[in-house]
C-alpha cells in the first residue's frame, strides 16, 4: 500500500508557507504535500500551527507568503468558496451549524452552489440529507432544528456535509474530540472507505492511537515549523511524542495512592466521592455526564438534594455551589472555562472576587499578585498577568481556568474533560496537578471520554448510560472492556 | 490599590480619537465663537448636560453588557408626571414628591429588569415596549391637564440656582452619581462581573456570577437614575409634563456609543461616555454661539457618530496586521471633522461678512417654538423683511421639535453670545421665565411672541390674539356654519401641547355659554402629523356619524382632516381650524375647508424684529398706548402688550390675497 | 413539527379575539369603508415592515426608515413638480431609498459598524438635513395626476392592495424558496458558518439594507400620492411602529428566525389597535400605553411557549 501511495499523484502541495498574527509567527515556512488516497496526519502540540495550516488550505486564511497548489494548479487568491470549488471539504473540531435551520437545510446550504435566484427544492434537500446521513449510519431526522442537536449529532451533520461535496481532499480537524468511542470507530470506518475511493485526507488529532491506527503518513509540526514527515509504519508513539514536544515524556499517569478521607460529596442513590479520592465518570457522549455536572453545580437546578461534607443541600445556582465548596472546570474551555477577552488576573479572580477586595472594591494589586502566584505555580506561559487569556495557547488557557477554581479552595472539584484539546506537554502537567490536588485532600470528580486517562487516574469509575448511573467499578476491576460494556448496556463488545 | 481605568482600558477603544476630537473642537470654537471660552459658558454647558448625562451614565453599564434601554426617556416623562401629580394634586410635601418620582423610576426599572434579567427577553424589544408603555401611562395620567408648574422656589433652586454664584447646583449631584457609577463599574466586584457578562455571559455564569441578579441591578439603577434625572429636569424647567425626555434615549445612546462603548458588549467605560457626552453638548453650544441653525447640529452629530465609530472599527480591523497606523486614523478623523466644520462655518461667515458693514449692527435673536413648522416658517419671512429694513442682524433659531429645555439652552447661549434683543415664542411659560429674567438682568431686551411668559420675565408681549379670542372666533364660525343641534369633534396637535389645551378649554367654555345646541363628541390627537390627522378624522367620521364639523387646531391637522372628509365623500361635514393659507389654499378653493382662522403671520414675524429693535433702544416709553411699527403703522399698546390686531377669518374670498 | 408555526398561531388567535370583540361591541368597524381606510393607513407600515423583517432576520436593525421615508417622499414630490412623469418620480423615490439603504448597508457590512449605531446616525442626519434644506416647507402645487396616481380613489386602493399582495407573496416565497432567501436566514443564524459555506454575508447584509431602503421609498411614494401636497416631516416614529410590528410578529431580534406571515399579522394587530380603541370609546390618551402593553404581552407569550418546550427537554435530562 505504501508504494501505491508513493506513486499516486500529488493533489495538494504547500510550499514555504509563512503566516503571522499581530507580529507572532504562527507558520514559519511550512511545506506539506498530500497524495490521492492517503490519510496524512498532522500532529503537534497546541499552538504548533496545525489549525492555522488547515485554515490556509481551506482559504479561511491567506498566507503571508508561500504557494498553495491544488491538483497541480497554483492558487493565488484562495477563499472558502474557491477551495470548495476545487473539491476541498473540511470538518472542524467545533461544529459550525445554523441553529435556526433544519438538519437538511444545514447540509443543503453547504452543497448548493450557484446563483441566489435559483429555487430551493425542499423535497430533494430532504432526500439527499437522509441519504447522506444513512451513509454514515445515522438516523437523524432531517427536519430537526440544529439548535436541538447534541454536540455529537452536530458533528455527524458536519460529516454528512463534507461527504456530500464529493470532496477529493478532506480536512478533518479533531473530528473525534466530541465523539464517543463507537461514533469514532464508525468515523474511522468511513475514513478508510473514503481513502479507498481515492480521497486524500488531512487528519488532525491529539489522539496518537487513532493516528497510528489509521494514518499513512504523519507530519509533525512544532512552533510553526515542520519537524518531520514520516510514514506511519516507521514511527511509534514515544517517538512521535518526542518529535512533538522536543523531549520525551513518559506516557504513564502520575497516579499515586493517597489516604482516602470522609465522604465529601454524596449524590443519594447514586454515588459518593471521598476526600482524596479521584472518582472517574465514564459514559458515551449524551449519556448525561455533563448534565450531571451542570446539575451538581447549580447551572440547571433540579430541585433535588445532595450532601456536601455530610450536610444535605439543595444547590440552585453556581454561586451557591461555590459557597458550598464545589468547583467546576467546564468542558467547553473557550466558551465557559475562561473569558477570552479578559486578562489572566481577571480570569483567575473571577470566581472569588471577594478574596481580592475590600468593602466590595477590588484591590488590583492583590489581584495581580494572586494571579502571579498561580501563573508561576501552574507554569502558565504568559508575558504578564495583564494579557488577555485569548492570546494564550489552549493548554495555558486550561491552566488559567483551573487556577480560577484553585483560588476558591473547593472541597469537591468537578473536572469535565480537563485535557480535551490540550497538547501533550500541558496534558501531563494537568494530570500531575490533579494528583496533587487529591493529595491535598480534595475530592475529585473526573469526567473524561479518554479511557486511558480515566483508567490511569481514577480510584473508582462510575459509568453513565441514558441519564443514569449504570454501575461503579473499582480500580482493580476497571478495564476498557468493562467500562464499555456498562456504557453500552447489553450490546457488549459493539465498540 | 490602583485604578485600573487609568491603564489598560483607557485608550483601548476610541477614547483616544474622541479626546483629540474634543480638544480640536474646543480649540475651534474658542477661536471662532464669541464668549465660548468663559467660565460661565463652561458651567452652562455642564448644566445642560446633566439630565442627558445621567441617562448616558446609567446606560453605559447596560450597553456594556450587550443590552440596551430605550425606555429611559419615557421613564423621565412618567416620573416627572408622578412628581407633578403627587405635589400638585396630592398636595403633598416636595420631599414626598421626590420620593414618589424616584420610586416610579425604580418601578419602571423593575419591570424592565423582570422581563430582561429574569425572563431573558431581548432588551431591545422589551424596552421598545416599555418605551411606549411608560410614555402612554404618563399621557393617560395627565390627560386634560397640560402640565404642572408653580413649584416652590427652594425646589427650583436645585435646577436653576448656583453654588458660589457660578457652579450650577445640579452639578454636584451629577458628579456624585458619576463617581458612584465609576466606583460601581470600575472598582467594585459588581462592575467586574458586568464586564465578564458583557464579554461572555455564559462564561460569567460558569464562574459563579449571578448573571440575572447583576443585570437586574443595572436596569433597576437605570430606572432610578432616570427618576432622578426627571426631578432635576422638572426643577430645571420648573414644569412637569408627560412629554419630558422625548428622544433622550437616542441622544444618550449616541453619547455612550460615541464614547467607545461597544454595543456588542464588554468594551467601554464611563470616561468615554463623559467624553462623548461633552463632545455632543459642546458641539451644540458652539453651534448656537456661532448662530448656526440647529438642524446643522443634528447633521454634524450624525456624521461625527459615523466618523468616529467607523474610524475605530477600521483601526481595530487593521490592528492585527500593523499596529502603527492607529494614530494616523485618529488624526485623519479629527482632521476630517475639523475640516467639515470649518468649511461650513467659513461659508456661513462669508455670507454674513459680505452683508455686514463695519460698524456695530444690532443683533436681534428670534426663536420660534419649533423649526420646520409651516406657521413659524411663514413668520420668518416677515422677520427677515424687518431686519433688512432696519439694517439689523437677525438670528433665527429654535428647537427642531417642541422641546422646552432646548429653548432654555438657546436663550442661555444667546446671553453668552451677547445679543441686543431676544424674542421668544414660548413653549412653556413656567420653564423659560427664569432664563428670560437672567437675560433681562444682562441688559438684553426680552420680548415674547405667539405665547407669553410670566409678565415679569419679559419687557413686552407681542400679542397676535388671545387664546380666548381664537377659541371664540372658531366656535362662532362653527355655530354659523351648522344650524340647529349638532355634534362637533376636535383634532388637536399633541395631547400635551399647552396652548392647544388652552384653546380646547376655551372652546368648551364658549359652547357652554353661548351654544348649548353644539355638543363636543371627541378630542383626538394628531401629533402635528398630517397623515395621523387624516386617519383620526376618518375614524371620527365613522364612529361619530353625527359629527357635522371638525375643528382642527394644529396647522398640519387642518389639511389632513379636510382630505379625510373629502375622500369619504361626506358633503355634509365641514372643516375649520387654525392653519396657514399656504397649506390649505387648494382645499379652501375646493370647498373641503370652509374657514381658517389666523392672523397675518408675516406681519407677526415683522413685528418680532421691529419690536425687538424698538425695545433694545428703549424707544417704547412706559405708559405708551400706541407705538409706530414701521409698515404695520401704529399699533395699540395695552400695558406691556403690543397688540397685532384681530384674528383674520380666511375663506375663499380672501385666501389668494394672502401670501403666507 | 407542530410548534413551527405556534407563534403565528398565537398571534392569529389574538387577532381573532380582538376582531370578535370588535364585531360585537364596535358597530361599523367591519364596514368595507373602514377596512379600506385601515388598509391605506397601514400600507406604508406593511411595505416597510417587509424590508425590516429581512433586516432583522439577518440579525441587524434599521431605525433610519422614518427619515428615509421623509426624504424619499419629498424628493418624489419635487421630481413630480419639476415635470417628471409619475413613474419616473416613483423610480426616483425608490432610488433615493436605495441610496440611503445602501449607505447604511455599506457601513454595516463592510466597515462593520453595529447597525443600531449606523442607522441611529443616519436617522438623525437625514432628518435634520431634510429640515435644513426644506426649512419645513411643504411641497404643494403638485400636478393633478399626482394624487391617486391619476386614477380614482377606489382603483388606487385596489391597485395598491394588489401590489401589496404581490409584494408579500414575493417576499414570503422568496424567503422560503429562493437560495437568497435561505442565505438571509443563514446569515442571521450564524454568520461565520454562512461565510464558511460560501455565502457572501456582507453582500447579503448590503442587499437587505438596500432592499429596505427601496421598499421605504416605494411606501413613501404610495403614501404621498394619497394627498395633494407632501409635508416635509412625514414618517416620524415610523421606525418604532415597523420594528414593533415585526417583533410582535415573532421575528427574533437576534436574527435567523421569523417569517413574513408573522410580520403581516403583527402589522394587522398593531395597526388595528388605535382605530379599534376609538371605536370602543376608549380615550385616545391611553393608546400608547395599550401599544406598549401589547408588545410586552406578545413577547411574554413567546417566552411562555418556549419555556414549556425547554422544560420538557430538561425533564428528560434530569438525573
Amino acid at each position: 500500500m505504501g508504494t501505491q501511495i508513493e506513486d499516486s499523484k500529488i493533489v495538494l502541495s504547500l510550499a514555504d508557507i509563512q503566516k503571522s498574527f499581530a507580529g507572532v509567527r504562527a507558520l514559519r515556512g511550512v511545506s506539506f504535500e498530500l497524495r490521492a488516497g492517503e490519510v496524512h496526519a498532522l500532529i503537534g502540540e497546541n499552538g504548533a500551527g496545525k489549525s492555522t495550516l488547515a485554515k490556509v488550505i481551506t482559504g479561511d486564511l491567506l498566507p503571508d507568503s508561500g504557494t498553495v497548489e491544488v491538483f497541480g494548479n497554483s492558487i493565488a487568491e484562495n477563499s472558502p468558496i474557491v477551495s470548495r470549488q476545487l473539491g476541498i471539504a473540511a470538518i472542524y473540531q467545533q461544529p459550525s451549524l445554523f441553529p435556526d435551520l433544519t438538519v437538511s437545510e444545514n447540509i443543503a446550504l453547504a452543497l448548493e452552489t450557484g446563483g441566489g435566484l435559483r429555487r430551493v427544492y425542499w423535497k430533494a434537500r430532504n432526500q439527499r440529507a437522509k441519504a447522506l446521513l444513512e451513509r454514515i449510519g445515522s438516523k437523524l431526522d432531517p427536519w430537526r432544528l440544529a439548535r436541538t442537536l447534541s454536540m455529537a449529532e452536530q458533528q455527524i451533520v458536519e460529516i454528512a456535509k463534507a461527504l456530500g461535496t464529493d470532496a477529493r481532499i478532506l480536512l478533518m480537524d479533531e473530528p473525534t474530540a466530541v465523539l464517543t468511542e463507537r461514533e469514532a470507530e464508525h468515523l474511522f470506518g468511513l475514513v478508510r472507505r473514503l481513502r479507498e475511493d481515492g480521497v486524500a485526507i488531512v487528519y488532525i488529532s491529539h489522539r496518537l492511537e487513532e493516528i497510528l491506527a489509521s494514518a499513512d503518513r504523519i507530519t509533525v509540526l512544532r512552533d510553526g515549523e515542520r519537524i518531520a514527515c514520516r510514514s506511519a509504519s516507521d514511527v511509534d508513539r514515544p517517538e512521535l511524542i518526542q518529535l512533538m514536544v522536543g523531549r520525551s515524556i513518559g506516557s504513564v499517569f502520575p497516579k499515586r495512592t493517597v489516604p482516602i478521607g470522609d465522604v465529601a460529596l454524596e449524590v443519594p442513590g447514586a454515588f459518593s466521592v471521598r476526600r482524596g479520592e479521584i472518582f472517574g465518570l465514564a459514559g458515551l457522549v449524551g449519556s448525561g455526564r455533563t448534565e450531571l455536572a451542570r446539575t451538581l453545580f447549580g447551572l440547571t437546578p433540579s430541585g433535588s438534594t445532595i450532601e456536601v461534607n455530610g450536610r444535605p443541600v439543595r444547590i440552585d445556582s453556581p454561586a451557591q455551589a461555590i459557597r458550598e465548596g464545589l468547583g467546576y472546570l467546564p468542558e467547553d474551555r473557550r466558551l465557559h472555562g475562561v473569558v477570552l477577552e479578559m486578562t489572566i488576573a481577571e480570569n483567575v479572580s473571577l470566581a472569588s472576587l471577594a478574596t481580592v477586595s475590600r468593602h466590595g472594591l477590588i484591590d488590583t494589586t492583590a489581584e495581580e499578585s494572586l494571579a502571579a502566584r498561580y501563573v508561576s505555580d501552574l507554569r502558565i506561559k504568559a508575558p504578564s498577568v495583564n494579557v488577555p487569556v485569548g492570546t494564550l495557547s489552549g493548554g495555558n488557557q486550561q491552566k488559567v481556568a483551573l487556577a480560577r477554581w484553585l483560588v476558591t479552595t473547593p472541597r469537591v472539584m468537578i473536572l469535565d474533560e480537563p485535557t480535551q484539546g490540550v497538547d501533550v506537554g500541558s496534558k501531563a502537567e494537568i494530570h500531575e496537578l490533579i494528583v496533587q490536588l487529591a493529595e491535598q485532600g480534595m475530592a475529585i470528580l473526573l469526567i473524561s471520554s479518554e479511557l486511558p486517562e480515566l483508567l490511569g487516574m481514577s480510584d473508582r469509575i462510575g459509568v453513565m448510560r441514558g441519564g443514569t448511573l449504570a454501575g461503579i467499578l473499582n480500580r482493580d476491576e476497571a478495564t476498557q472492556e468493562s467500562i464499555m460494556s456498562l456504557a453500552f448496556g447489553h450490546s457488549t463488545g459493539a465498540a | 490599590m490602583r485604578f485600573r481605568l487609568g491603564e489598560s482600558r483607557l485608550f483601548a477603544n476610541s477614547e483616544g480619537i474622541l479626546l483629540l476630537a474634543l480638544i480640536a473642537q474646543v480649540a475651534f470654537f474658542a477661536v471662532t465663537a464669541p464668549a465660548f471660552l468663559t467660565w460661565g459658558n463652561g458651567f452652562e454647558i455642564l448644566r445642560f448636560s446633566v439630565e442627558l448625562g445621567l441617562l448616558a451614565v446609567a446606560l453605559t453599564p447596560i450597553i456594556l453588557t450587550g443590552g440596551i434601554d430605550l425606555s429611559v426617556g419615557s421613564t423621565v416623562g412618567l416620573a416627572a408626571v408622578v412628581f407633578g401629580v403627587t405635589w400638585d394634586h396630592g398636595r403633598l410635601p416636595i420631599g414626598v414628591a421626590i420620593l414618589a418620582a424616584l420610586l416610579t423610576g425604580l418601578a419602571c426599572g423593575a419591570l424592565n429588569a423582570l422581563l430582561i434579567a429574569r425572563l431573558r427577553l431581548p432588551a431591545l424589544v422589551v424596552t421598545l415596549g416599555t418605551y411606549s408603555l411608560y410614555r402612554g401611562i404618563a399621557e393617560g395620567l395627565t390627560h386634560g391637564m397640560a402640565s404642572y408648574t408653580g413649584f416652590p422656589a427652594g425646589f427650583l433652586q436645585l435646577g436653576q440656582g448656583y453654588l458660589w454664584g457660578v457652579v450650577p447646583l445640579q452639578l454636584p449631584i451629577f458628579a456624585l452619581v458619576v463617581a458612584a457609577y465609576a466606583i460601581y463599574l470600575h472598582r467594585s466586584i459588581h462592575g467586574r462581573a458586568l464586564y465578564a457578562i458583557g464579554f461572555n455571559s455564559e462564561g460569567a455564569q460558569y464562574a459563579g456570577i449571578p448573571v440575572a441578579k447583576r443585570l437586574a441591578w443595572i436596569y433597576l439603577l437605570s430606572g432610578t437614575v432616570s427618576g432622578l434625572a426627571a426631578i432635576i429636569y422638572v426643577s430645571h424647567l420648573g414644569l412637569a409634563k408627560a412629554d419630558l425626555g422625548t428622544g433622550y434615549e437616542l441622544e444618550a445612546i449616541a453619547a455612550v456609543v460615541l464614547g467607545g462603548t461597544s454595543v456588542f458588549g464588554g468594551r467601554g467605560n464611563l470616561l468615554g461616555t463623559l467624553l462623548g457626552l461633552f463632545f455632543l453638548s459642546i458641539l451644540q453650544n458652539g453651534m448656537h454661539l456661532l448662530a448656526m441653525p440647529s438642524e446643522l447640529t443634528g447633521v454634524l452629530t450624525g456624521l461625527l457618530l459615523l466618523g468616529v465609530v467607523s474610524a475605530d472599527r477600521l483601526r481595530s480591523k487593521r490592528v492585527g496586521a500593523a499596529p502603527a497606523p492607529r494614530w494616523k486614523w485618529a488624526i485623519g478623523a479629527v482632521a476630517a471633522v475639523t475640516l467639515i466644520a470649518l468649511v461650513f462655518v467659513v461659508r456661513q461667515k462669508a455670507t454674513q461678512g459680505s452683508a455686514a458693514g463695519g460698524q456695530h449692527r444690532m443683533v436681534i435673536a428670534v426663536m420660534p417654538k419649533a423649526k420646520g413648522d409651516p406657521y413659524f416658517i411663514s413668520a420668518r419671512a416677515g422677520a427677515e423683511e424687518a431686519a433688512k429694513e432696519l439694517g439689523a442682524e437677525l438670528i433665527w433659531d429654535g428647537p427642531t421639535s417642541l422641546d422646552a429645555s432646548q429653548q432654555n439652552e438657546l436663550v442661555e447661549s444667546w446671553i453668552t453670545r451677547g445679543v441686543d434683543a431676544i424674542v421668544v415664542a414660548v413653549e412653556n411659560k413656567g420653564s423659560i421665565s427664569t432664563v428670560l429674567r437672567k437675560a433681562r438682568a444682562h441688559g438684553i431686551a426680552v420680548l415674547t411672541w405667539d405665547a407669553d411668559a410670566e409678565p415679569n420675565a419679559r419687557d413686552f408681549f407681542l400679542n397676535q390674539a388671545t387664546p380666548e379670542a381664537i377659541a371664540n372666533t372658531l366656535t362662532d364660525e362653527a355655530a354659523r356654519l351648522i344650524p340647529g343641534d349638532a355634534q362637533f369633534a376636535i383634532v388637536t396637535g399633541a395631547l400635551s401641547a399647552e396652548n392647544q389645551n388652552e384653546w380646547i378649554a376655551d372652546i368648551k367654555k364658549r359652547v357652554a355659554e353661548r351654544y348649548p345646541r353644539l355638543h363636543l363628541a371627541t378630542v383626538q390627537p394628531s401629533d402635528d402629523d398630517r397623515d395621523k390627522a387624516f386617519a383620526q378624522t376618518q375614524t371620527i367620521l365613522k364612529v361619530y356619524p353625527q359629527v357635522k364639523i371638525v375643528i382642527a387646531i394644529s396647522a398640519p391637522a387642518v389639511p389632513g382632516a379636510a382630505a379625510a372628509v373629502e375622500q369619504s365623500g361626506r358633503k355634509d361635514v365641514d372643516v375649520i381650524g387654525l392653519s396657514l393659507p399656504s397649506i390649505c389654499r387648494a382645499q379652501i378653493h375646493s370647498g373641503s375647508i370652509q374657514t381658517i382662522v389666523l392672523w397675518d403671520t408675516r406681519n407677526l414675524g415683522y413685528l418680532t424684529v421691529y419690536g425687538g429693535w424698538l425695545a433694545a433702544q428703549k424707544k417704547i416709553a412706559s405708559g405708551a398706548t400706541e407705538v409706530d411699527a414701521g409698515r404695520l403703522g401704529r399699533l395699540v399698546v395695552r400695558g406691556t402688550e403690543i397688540i397685532l390686531g384681530t384674528p383674520l377669518i380666511i375663506d375663499k374670498a380672501n385666501v389668494d390675497k394672502l401670501n403666507f | 413539527m407542530m410548534h413551527r408555526f405556534s407563534r403565528e398561531l398565537t398571534l392569529a388567535v389574538t387577532i381573532l379575539l380582538l376582531m370578535l370583540a370588535l364585531a360585537v361591541f364596535a358597530h361599523g368597524y367591519f364596514s368595507a369603508e373602514n377596512m379600506a381606510d385601515l388598509f391605506l393607513e397601514n400600507m406604508p407600515v406593511m411595505i416597510v415592515a417587509l424590508g425590516m423583517t429581512l433586516t432583522i432576520l439577518t440579525g441587524q436593525i434599521d431605525i433610519s426608515v422614518g427619515s428615509i421615508f421623509a426624504v424619499s417622499s419629498v424628493v418624489a414630490a419635487v421630481a413630480a413638480r419639476a415635470g417628471f412623469s409619475l413613474l419616473t418620480s416613483a423610480l426616483v423615490a425608490c432610488c433615493v431609498g436605495a441610496l440611503c439603504g445602501a449607505l447604511n448597508g455599506v457601513l454595516v457590512a463592510y466597515v462593520r459598524v453595529p447597525s443600531i449605531v449606523v442607522t441611529l446616525a443616519t436617522m438623525v442626519a437625514l432628518r435634520d438635513a431634510l429640515r435644513w434644506l426644506t426649512q419645513g416647507a411643504w411641497i404643494g402645487n403638485l400636478p393633478d395626476h399626482f394624487q391617486w396616481l391619476g386614477t380614482s380613489q377606489r382603483s388606487f386602493t385596489l391597485a395598491t392592495l394588489l401590489l401589496l399582495v404581490v409584494l408579500i407573496a414575493a417576499s414570503a416565497l422568496g424567503l422560503h424558496n429562493l437560495r437568497v432567501g435561505r442565505a438571509v436566514y443563514a446569515t442571521g443564524s450564524n454568520a461565520a458558518a454562512a461565510h464558511r459555506v460560501g455565502i457572501d454575508t456582507s453582500r447579503v447584509t448590503l442587499a437587505v439594507f438596500t432592499l429596505t431602503g427601496i421598499l421605504t421609498g416605494l411606501a413613501a411614494m404610495l403614501n404621498a400620492t394619497r394627498f395633494n401636497q407632501v409635508p416635509s416631516n412625514s414618517g416620524l416614529g415610523l421606525e418604532m411602529k415597523v420594528i414593533a410590528a415585526v417583533v410582535v410578529g415573532g421575528t427574533a431580534i437576534t436574527g435567523g428566525s421569523g417569517s413574513i406571515a408573522g410580520t403581516v399579522l403583527g402589522v394587522i394587530l398593531l395597526g388595528s389597535i388605535g382605530t379599534a380603541l376609538t371605536f370602543l370609546g376608549v380615550s385616545a390618551y391611553w393608546e400608547k400605553a395599550f401599544e406598549g402593553a401589547i408588545i410586552l404581552g406578545a413577547l411574554s407569550l413567546n417566552v411562555l411557549a418556549s419555556y414549556r418546550a425547554r422544560h420538557r427537554k430538561e425533564a428528560l435530562l434530569a438525573v
